[in-house]
């Protein structure tokens, strides 16, 4: 990547230390040009890393990436960063398992260290129908080369010795799926690699700049827009851009600029709440989940330990977060490891989710000539940002969806099959 | 023995009368009741609390209360406790965290001298090649320096903790001069008031006042102490506001439980919660001995501490001005008394374990132990930024001041404003009195729109306007930073230069500022921190202070223990009324959704043998049962089952299933007409609250016309199924009432009537194990005596009980699927192999065009029972069903068991359609690698398909 | 937790009622075609500001209704009781 950049190294630390000169910006703040080949909506971790395998695989670098606010803002910079390929379904697997690969060689690729941690990921089975599904995902992973399989409660307490795996708990663990290659990323430095990588390519990003409409021509619906017709461009707060694609890669406002071109999605809003406590000494080898307790947690080299949970049922665009989403999470995260009760909550967060029905993204072209969706990432979106934005990137260049993401495209709601990811997705991390 | 223990001080809060022993890394100390853990340690000489988290830099009191991130330590098994805060217990063992080896000697500390390579996102430039190493060793060193105390496994508190509900009118965060008025005008208005303080006296900051302060106190203390209305809590903090007024409190100290979370609903919401000094940045500001203008007030009036012997003051206000007359009457040498207002300044002070030197802005050095700071204050705007304000920044007072607030939160004292303490409590009275008068007339609203709440009293209170008259904003200078580079977060070791290198790199909002450079997302939250990095920032890039904003202040405004926040837990397990005997009787307890359940008595393969050969009976309470009446209760099942119901006779039963609106798989049981108009419906144990619910939905929401009336009866009645050839032998001896001949009563009939002489249960014939079975209601409080009186007719019959295992075996034998086993998320209703069950040609049923559709298709999985060729082998559920030697996958086992009847293994499994005819040939993938041949059968039952036994 | 207004019970915290989405439009399905049936499955408005959506008061009347709620806000207001 990025032959014109700066290149980082334990050199250039060394020298920037002695000499105490400024390091050069990772990225400019360029002005908007009247026009680009692409605009793409939203700079968080899937506009980026569109944009730069736009630019790096394609040589399309003529893009705008706009952002209502700043760069990884929403979903990138609210998520709790954990990734893995064990899914369920074999379109599933395959899929995360290209992003699992692309978060590997990150570091190398984008030439800033977003310190993958690949510690393995137990998805804990307290009961006996849990552990059959988990015995599915570890079957289906294995056929498609993933290091995935079942362990007894005496390997989870291996694994991860702070876990009660005693039998007389209200949710025994009887067993786990463990992914080994499974783990966390520093979630802010994928964005920011992406972010340096696309502008050393000469993409602009284009910060607090708001979207608030999509121009189209010939389209069935009113201006022009909805089925049959084409992209012309954006009209943002600061001026219009004309454009022959538009790509829609937000999160939580989805639904919102979809309409702007007349696709409706199916889509609902939910908040996504996540914590964090005071540091503690690193106790926490692995990422632990629990679906029949709704939780995940990792503890990151700080010492904090970083909770997740499943998404809250009132659907709403408020991101303040509410005070039972702490109290479940301690009780759920205290049935399973009960030596943690004097560790103190420091910070609660939420942040947006796009649910679809099937706990899948739409994902591609549309019933719109250039405008292109990455939407309804529900609680994956970091996950798959990488591999999203390389097959979304394909899908723009050549204008036909890619392979991998065939399963996901929009008309599945209309005409084809849903995909199977749900029963296994509840809480899915 | 206290060294630094001044004489007795007016407003004191310590009991010189009383002497607590405990220790500090392992070494006696003795402190007195009502000193906090750092103010004992302070008495007694120790300057230096802790090491920073990053270069491991000594640190000592800068804050002397909660907030102070220097004051971090270990409490026996407890991390993390703020010594700034924590009164002090006689036993307490104190120790330093964050040190290796110890706190005088860290080998950490040699970070400092490279301090310059490891700039803020240092980590994000380097470790990169060879990748193993990153995987191997740095992280692992990087791990090394994680901060924090640490867990002590095997103690837990999980459990110990209470919670509360409340329902103020108002609640008031804050018992300083405002707070107080505003509670007692509230109260006097006729509200009902809870008055919450953090620290665990009232008073704010004229507890640390001087004496006509600490008479204001006394007075107000005790209005509000002999108000009937208004409830305080002190040691307790209001952690946040959520919407619609839900508020969090967290109360220490309480008699019952070590913390205890209040969940209040306040009508209105009185944010008072005072001011939080600043510290300065200047070169060597983290150094032992500076201390903020607060600390040093409190040190000394509150726990009588000589904070030092030689100060240098830096004041900005007259706050920092009076901790000169404080230091003065405690005897403390005051080298140079620094005025901001004027221009004087410190650019640097030196010294590792404690100040030593001073560099004075005008170039002079001087000697001191004591750097006391009063540069200003930052308004802790924490619960207004959650109830949706966003302040905004007044250069001219140098600070935030709240903006536009929701009607039902209201904002006072300091945080509004500057004033003597009569304005503060005029302010706050003024306040109260519109929190009341808006709660009032919320009250009035709710208990008229609340049909069974009992109606208000009176008409509803007048609305008042808001004619608060606003406190002053005293102008203030805006010192932010000195003319050298120091810390701006000391939880973090964060410094102004990192700032000033993010900004440059292109981290130029303060957003992207903190999470490059982790400013403020440590444990003080932004607290300390948060205004002095938005002013670097602000410098940096040459903007207004007013157009930089802050980071986000979220909750909670305090940390919260786990323990605390999740309480005792309530998730009961779900017993039948048998379940004491099978626990008395060796039965094996499972686990399965809401229930506990016998999973087997010892030997489940001989229990299942039983059925097939004598008789046994099984709990199966937890089946959802539903007791369906009235006239279109017909219409009712037509609508949510995918066969026919209209021709039902009374006194017969019907299998059916259940599909979504998408055409999936929902549920299934039986249903049984027991009168004209009277029907008992059973679900799946795990389906029985959706289905109830959804049948309501449907009811109540799509055809309201229809008239039935639905009633939960699973765990009412005891269900009880008996099996095996000889169990009408066995029921013949206990029931009356019925015929139970076959002609009479035969399969997929019920009847009513008296069983072991209990009148009214309900008996049907349906066979889930494929055996002669009837299954009897019975109802809960009698059920024992029924249960026990099968056992002892049926002794020479050879009953015996069977559980949930054997009955799993007995039913993959007869080849009964299981709805959320054997289907999943995406098994439409052909898939499920139910083939002409589904009629298309109903008006209407739930799925009605998905099920079309799916009928249509052929590339649907078939659900098929399965045979391995070798007859040992049982594949594992889960294991999956490939193309030969390829990884296609084309199916999988989703049971499987050794059938004791036939003596072989029998499963069934989704297969691809290729592969559903009889006879196909399918390979199976072990979990061992083995792949296997199996065969499709006929028939999904492997034992007795054409149900001769069941019919019998 | 928001407070839900159950026409029957008064106002509740929401933990007491279940969410059920959404107002939505059943077609008749037996002359619905497919892509009908599947907007009224899966396409939401989704907005940003007043939706009507149905509550079920679970722990209380176990009655079906619908109020109106701002999204953006989590202001809630009456409707017409189903």
């Amino acid at each position: 990547m990025a032959r014109h950049g700066y290149k980082y190294s334990a050199g250039k630390l060394i020298r920037h230390g002695l000499t105490r000169g400024d390091w050069p910006r990772m990225w400019r703040r360029p002005e908007a040009r009247s026009s680009y080949d692409v605009v793409i909506i939203g700079g968080g971790l899937h506009g980026l890393a569109t944009a730069y395998y736009l630019a790096h695989n394609h040589g399309m670098t003529n893009i705008a990436v706009v952002d209502k606010g700043y760069l990884g803002g929403g979903g990138s910079g609210r998520n709790t960063a954990i990734v893995r390929s064990n899914y369920l379904t074999p379109e599933g697997v395959a899929f995360y398992d290209r992003s699992l690969d692309l978060y590997n060689s990150m570091a190398q690729d984008l030439n800033l260290n977003v310190m993958f941690s690949r510690r393995g990921h137990l998805t804990l089975a307290h009961t006996d129908s849990a552990l059959r599904t988990m015995h599915w995902r570890a079957e289906v992973n294995k056929l498609q080369g993933i290091d995935s399989s079942v362990i007894d409660p005496q390997e989870v307490k291996k694994q991860a010795p702070s876990l009660d795996v005693s039998a007389d708990t209200r949710y025994p663990i009887l067993g786990a799926l463990f992914h080994p290659p499974g783990g966390i990323v520093r979630h802010d430095a994928v964005v920011w690699g992406y972010a340096r990588a696309a502008d050393h390519l000469g993409v602009h990003m284009l910060q607090e700049t708001e979207v608030l409409d999509i121009l189209c021509e010939g389209g069935e619906g009113p201006d022009g827009k909805g089925a049959g017709g084409r992209v012309t461009g954006v009209r943002t707060s600061r001026g219009d851009i004309s454009a022959p694609a538009v790509v829609n890669c937000t999160a939580g406002w989805a639904s919102l600029i979809s309409n702007m071109a007349g696709v409706p999605l199916p889509i609902t809003t939910h908040p996504l709440q996540a914590a964090v406590t005071e540091p503690c000494k690193v106790f926490l080898p692995t990422v632990v989940v629990s679906g029949s307790l709704h939780v995940y947690v990792s503890q990151t080299d700080r010492g904090e330990l970083v909770f997740g949970a499943s998404v809250d049922p009132v659907g709403t665009y408020r991101v303040n977060g509410t005070l039972e989403f702490t109290e479940e999470l301690a009780g759920h995260v205290l049935e399973l490891m009960p030596g943690i009760s004097k560790m103190r909550l420091l910070r609660q967060w939420s942040g947006l989710c796009d649910m679809t029905p099937d706990y899948s993204p739409v994902m591609g072209t549309t019933q719109v000539d250039g405008y292109f969706v990455d939407v309804g990432w529900g609680t994956y979106g970091f996950k798959a940002g990488p591999v999203a934005g390389e097959t979304m990137a394909e899908t723009i260049a050549t204008g036909r969806d890619a392979d991998l993401i065939a399963p996901f495209t929009i008309s599945r709601f209309t005409e084809g099959d849903l995909v199977g990811e749900k029963g296994a997705a509840a809480v899915g991390h | 023995m206290n060294p630094n223990r001044l004489p007795v001080r007016p407003g004191e809060v310590i009991d010189r009368e009383t002497s607590l022993a405990f220790t500090w890394n392992g070494r006696p100390h003795t402190g007195h009741r009502g000193d906090t853990i750092a103010s004992a340690l302070a008495a007694d000489g120790v300057d230096v609390f802790a090491r920073s988290m990053k270069y491991k830099r000594r640190r000592g009191i800068m804050t002397a209360d909660h907030w102070d991130p220097n004051l971090f330590v270990q409490v026996g098994d407890e991390p993390n406790v703020r010594a700034g805060s924590r009164r002090l217990v006689a036993g307490m063992e104190v120790s330093a965290q964050n040190v290796w080896p110890n706190l005088r000697f860290d080998i950490g500390a040699a970070n400092q001298l490279v301090g310059r390579f490891l700039s803020s996102g240092f980590y994000y430039k380097t470790f990169m090649r060879p990748k193993w190493l990153w995987h191997h060793l740095y992280q692992k060193v990087l791990r090394k320096f994680a901060p924090g105390g640490r867990i002590h496994w095997e103690t837990s508190t999980h459990g110990a903790y209470d919670k509360r509900y409340a329902h103020p009118d108002v609640l008031v965060a804050g018992g300083g001069p405002a707070g107080m008025g505003a509670a007692i005008a509230a109260a006097e208005a006729g509200a009902s008031v809870m008055l919450v303080e953090h620290e665990p006296d009232l008073g704010g900051h004229l507890r640390w006042g001087d004496a006509d302060d600490l008479a204001v106190l006394a007075d107000l203390a005790a209005a509000v102490e002999s108000h009937p209305g208004i409830e305080v809590l002190v040691d307790s903090t209001v952690t946040g506001r959520y919407d619609h007024n839900w508020i969090a409190v967290m109360q220490r100290s309480h008699e019952i439980a070590p913390e205890r979370l209040i969940k209040a609903r306040a009508g209105s919401l009185v944010v008072a919660p005072g001011l939080i000094e600043r510290p300065y940045v200047f070169a060597g500001n983290d150094t032992p001995g500076v201390m903020l203008s607060g600390a040093v007030r409190r040190l000394i009036n509150l726990w009588a501490v000589r904070p030092g012997t030689r100060a240098v003051v830096l004041s900005a206000n007259p706050e920092g001005d009076a901790a000169i007359a404080d230091l003065e009457a405690a005897g403390v040498e005051i080298v140079a008394a620094l005025d901001a207002r004027a221009g004087e300044d410190i650019v640097e002070v030196e010294g590792r374990g404690r100040v030593g030197n001073v560099v004075l802005g005008d170039g002079r050095t001087v000697s001191a132990d004591l750097v006391v700071i009063g540069t200003g204050w930052t308004a802790p705007t924490s619960l207004l930024n959650m109830a949706g304000d966003r302040p905004v920044y007044d250069p001219t007072a140098a600070r935030y001041f709240p903006n536009q607030l929701p009607d039902d939160v209201l904002a006072t004292g300091g945080i509004t404003g500057n004033g003597t303490t009569a304005e503060l409590v005029e302010h706050g009275r003024a306040t109260g009195t519109l929190a009341a008068n808006r709660a009032l007339r919320n009250r009035h609203d709710r208990r008229s729109s609340t049909a069974r709440a009992r109606s208000p009293e009176g008409p509803i209170p007048e609305s008042l306007h808001d004619t608060r008259a606003s406190l002053a904003r005293t102008p203030h200078p805006e010192c932010y930073r000195s003319s050298s580079h120091g810390m701006v977060d000391f939880s973090e070791d964060v410094s102004s230069k990192d700032l000033v290198q993010a900004s440059r790199e292109g981290f130029d909002s303060i957003e992207l500022m903190k999470r490059y450079t982790t400013v403020t997302m440590g444990p003080s939250q932004g607290k300390l921190e948060t205004v002095n990095a938005a002013a670097v920032l602000a410098e940096t890039r040459s903007m207004d202070m007013v157009d930089i904003g802050t980071t986000v202040w979220r909750p909670p405004f305090a940390p919260i223990s786990l323990g605390a926040l999740a309480g005792r837990i309530f998730e009961p397990i779900r017993r039948s009324a048998l379940q004491d005997w099978h626990e008395d009787h060796g039965a094996s307890p499972l686990l399965a959704g809401q229930w506990v359940r016998p999973d087997h008595y010892g030997d489940p393969v001989a229990e299942a043998r039983n059925v097939r050969e004598n008789v046994g009976i099984i709990d199966v309470t937890p089946l959802g049962k539903l007791d369906l009446r009235g006239p279109d209760v017909t219409k009712l099942l037509e609508l949510v089952y995918v066969n026919r119901w209209q021709k039902l006779d009374v006194g017969r039963v019907r299998y059916g299933t259940m599909v979504a609106e998408d055409g999936v798989v929902s549920d299934d049981g039986v249903t049984g007409r027991l009168g004209e108009d009277h029907y008992l419906m059973t679900t799946t144990s795990s389906g029985a609250g959706a289905i109830w619910e959804m049948l309501e939905d449907y009811l109540q929401t799509y055809r309201p016309d229809w008239n039935v009336h639905v009633t939960a009866v699973t765990g009412g009645l005891t269900s009880i199924n008996v099996a095996g050839p000889r169990c009408r032998e066995l029921l013949l001896r206990l029931v009356e009432g019925v015929d139970l001949s076959p002609d009479a009563f035969p399969y997929f009939h019920v009847r009513r009537g008296t069983v072991a002489g209990v009148p009214d249960c309900i008996i049907w014939r349906i066979g889930f194990t494929g055996e002669l079975s009837y299954e009897v209601h019975v109802p809960s409080g009698h059920a024992l005596h029924v249960w026990e009186s099968l056992l002892a007719n049926g002794e020479d019959l050879g009953i015996m009980p069977f559980g949930v295992e054997s009955q799993r075996i007995l039913r993959l034998e007869k080849g009964h699927y299981i709805v959320g086993q054997d289907t999943d998320g995406l098994t439409k209703a052909p898939s499920a192999g139910l083939g002409g069950l589904v009629k298309l040609d109903k008006p209407d049923t739930l799925g009605l065009p998905e099920l079309r559709a799916a009928y249509a298709r052929t590339d649907l999985p078939i659900l098929v029972a399965i045979q391995t060729d070798d007859p040992e082998v049982v594949p594992m559920e889960a294991d999956q069903i490939v193309d030969g030697d390829s990884n296609r996958i084309l199916g999988r086992i989703t049971s499987s068991r050794m059938s004791p009847t036939l003596g072989r293994s029998v499963c069934l499994g989704q297969v691809d359609p290729s592969l559903a005819a009889a006879g196909s040939k399918v390979t199976i993938l072990l979990i061992d690698g083995r792949r296997i041949l199996g065969t499709v059968q006929e028939h999904h039952a492997h034992v007795d398909p054409e149900g001769v036994r069941q019919n019998a | 937790m928001i407070v839900v207004n159950c026409p029957h019970c008064g106002p509740r915290n929401s933990s007491d009622l279940r969410p059920c989405g959404e107002v939505t439009t059943r077609p008749d399905p037996a002359t619905a075609s497919l892509s009908e049936w599947r907007t009224y499955l899966y396409l939401r408005e989704n907005p940003a500001g007043w939706v009507t959506e149905t509550w079920y008061c679970r722990s209380g009347c176990r009655r079906y209704f619908t109020i109106e709620r701002n999204t953006a806000t989590n202001e809630t207001r009456s409707s017409e009781a189903s």
